[in-house]
């Protein structure tokens, strides 16, 4: 049998096993806000962890890693840094998240910012950075689905109906089976892609070169120039790598459908748990993608696209089986992290905008089938974004990162009580002022100084915010006692 | 605006989580600039099959692990 049927059939095969999950999770679905959006706060910490995993790691795990490797070198193995933020992150933050989201019933990030902040034009400005940036994220991961199967398929299947029929598999099973739907395929996912990204590499890693030791002598023999830093272009610089390390962590961890996830657990030990664990995941899957990246660099050098290195391997020295086996791994890292976004900004449109200004206090059903119409919106306009540009995915990922740091000083202003408060007017210049600056150093005059854009934003967000905070009026006493005292008694179990 | 009557939770309480905050954050610093662009910056010597800078920061991230499963152990 031709490798192509095999890898295409394997892809159809998992995406079956998708479907089939997200029936099974509608038979559980109560028609519920909390239920469909947020998994009825009951996930527990196996199902978390693989979701949260599963979620961080996309296409761009998968495919621009092992890109990034081939074309810039080990200096991507900062990778390996931020993923180890995250986790501090999580085992700082989320707790705190969770514990707001139980007492006060917050679903989406605005709800919470709103509430603290006592501003509705806060609401509005966080729904619409949190939809307008990980949309970019949609396009990133159904551009990685369509390379995906359209390689697979050894071409038959084009980039635009592959990016077309991933899609609709992961709206569908959203639309089925809710948040619960999401969480379970992302098991499934999570356990597939870490054993795929693993057997591939080690795989390819023999067959080339007699295993990962003799690789990296390979590399060091005939491309000295990848293992050193900044990298045969220059890229990582200090800076970038700073930059890199800020918005691939915190970037992430602010966007909607990680935010999102913390509001889920069952309980804040378990986001405690999954803060000190995930990094052990998160980080050793970059180890697979260098030898990948770096051993293609050797074994097939002048790709025209870096980002196709991992299949082209594959299909040139792997088995049909082992070949098809890991690109449906490679589908289930990029469908698990877009039907993750699907769901948050299914979720922020319908409790932050459909629920909050166009029909308020409509059934509980009611909501639950407009966020199904809402994704079936959004499947479009990801279709669309998708099939119209072709962009290079990390730099995608990091621009999305950078826009939903803008939300950090807020977050952090309403997680971590402090001497000084911040304000509505605060926040909201803060974040005018920090997308400003992110398309400064982004676009007109990318990465200063080699810092990138994320630091420079931030930190003219934080500045401005601070200071706008100093000579405008703080939200009421009365919230600030509630939020921040809820906060104080979670922590440390004591009034102020 | 300030909020005098609350501490704040940026600075750690206890003596635990003052040696989680600290230890975290002096490893990360092994993990960035300038020392991952100077020290670090070399492929020999190699450890255990390895090449040096790819080597070390394996062992800082195994490190920055052990540091939050230690903070969890102790309750922080």
């Amino acid at each position: 049998m031709e490798t192509w049927v095999i890898a295409t059939g394997l892809i159809f095969l998992y995406l079956l096993l998708t479907i089939v999950v997200g029936v099974v999770a509608n038979r559980r679905l109560t028609v519920d806000m909390e239920d469909f959006l947020l998994y009825g706060r009951k996930a527990g910490f196996i199902v978390l962890y693989l979701t949260v995993v599963a979620t961080f790691h996309s296409a761009f795990a998968f495919l621009g890693s092992g890109g990034f490797f081939y074309t810039h070198g080990v200096g991507f193995w900062a990778a390996g840094t931020w993923t180890l933020v995250v986790g501090a992150i999580t085992y700082v933050l989320g707790p705190r998240i969770w514990a707001l989201g139980k007492a006060f019933g917050y679903i989406t990030p605005a709800d919470m910012l709103a509430d603290f902040y006592e501003s509705e034009a806060v609401r509005v400005v966080v729904a619409v950075v949190s939809v307008l940036f990980t949309i970019l994220y949609i396009q990133v991961q159904a551009q990685g689905l369509g390379y995906i199967i359209n390689v697979a398929s050894g071409g038959r299947i084009s980039f635009e109906l592959g990016t077309f029929i991933l899609l609709a598999v992961a709206a569908a099973y959203l639309m089925a089976g809710g948040l619960r739907a999401v969480y379970w395929t992302d098991v499934v996912q999570g356990i597939w892609m870490y054993l795929a990204v693993w057997v591939g590499a080690l795989v390819l890693s023999y067959e080339l070169f007699g295993g990962p030791l003799a690789l990296w002598r390979s590399v060091a023999a005939e491309r000295p120039d990848l293992l050193s830093l900044p990298g045969p272009h220059g890229f990582f610089t200090p800076g970038m790598w700073i930059g890199m390390t800020v918005a691939l962590s915190f970037g992430i961890i602010f966007q909607p459908h990680m935010m999102i996830r913390y509001y889920t657990a069952i309980d804040g030990r378990t986001l405690k748990v999954l803060g000190a664990t995930t990094p052990i995941y998160l980080m050793t899957l970059y180890i697979p993608a260098a030898l990948v990246g770096l051993g293609g660099a050797v074994a097939m050098p002048g790709l025209d696209v870096p980002d196709r290195i991992f299949p082209e391997l594959l299909f040139a020295h792997a088995s049909p089986w082992v070949t098809g086996a890991i690109l449906a791994g490679a589908t289930a890292a990029a469908m698990s992290t877009l039907d993750s976004i699907l769901h948050a900004n299914m979720t922020v449109l319908t409790r932050d905008v459909y629920q909050r200004y166009v029909a308020k206090d409509r059934s509980q059903a009611h909501y639950v089938a407009v966020g199904r119409a809402i994704v079936v919106g959004l499947l479009v306009v990801g279709y669309l974004l998708s099939v119209r540009t072709y962009e290079f995915l990390v730099v995608l990922v990091t621009l999305s990162g950078a826009g939903a740091l803008q939300l950090m000083p807020a977050i952090v202003g309403v997680c971590f009580p402090g001497r000084r408060v911040l304000t509505r007017a605060g926040v909201l210049a803060g974040i005018g002022a920090g997308l400003a600056g992110l398309y400064v150093t982004l676009v007109l005059v990318p990465h200063p100084m080699g810092v990138h854009g994320a630091v420079w934003s931030l930190l003219v967000n934080a500045a401005v915010a601070l200071n706008v905070s100093t000579m405008s009026t703080p939200p009421s006493p009365q919230t600030i006692e509630r939020v921040h005292g809820e906060v104080e008694r979670y922590v440390y179990g004591t009034e102020a | 605006m300030d909020a005098p009557g609350r501490r704040s939770h940026l600075i750690p309480r206890t003596r635990d989580g003052r040696i989680a905050t600290t230890a975290f954050l002096a490893v990360l610093l092994l993990a960035m600039p300038p020392l991952t662009h100077t020290l670090w910056n070399r492929i020999d010597p190699w450890i255990g099959g390895l090449p040096f800078l790819y080597a070390v920061l394996l062992a800082v991230y195994v490190a920055l692990t052990a540091v939050l499963l230690w903070a969890l152990k102790r309750g922080v």
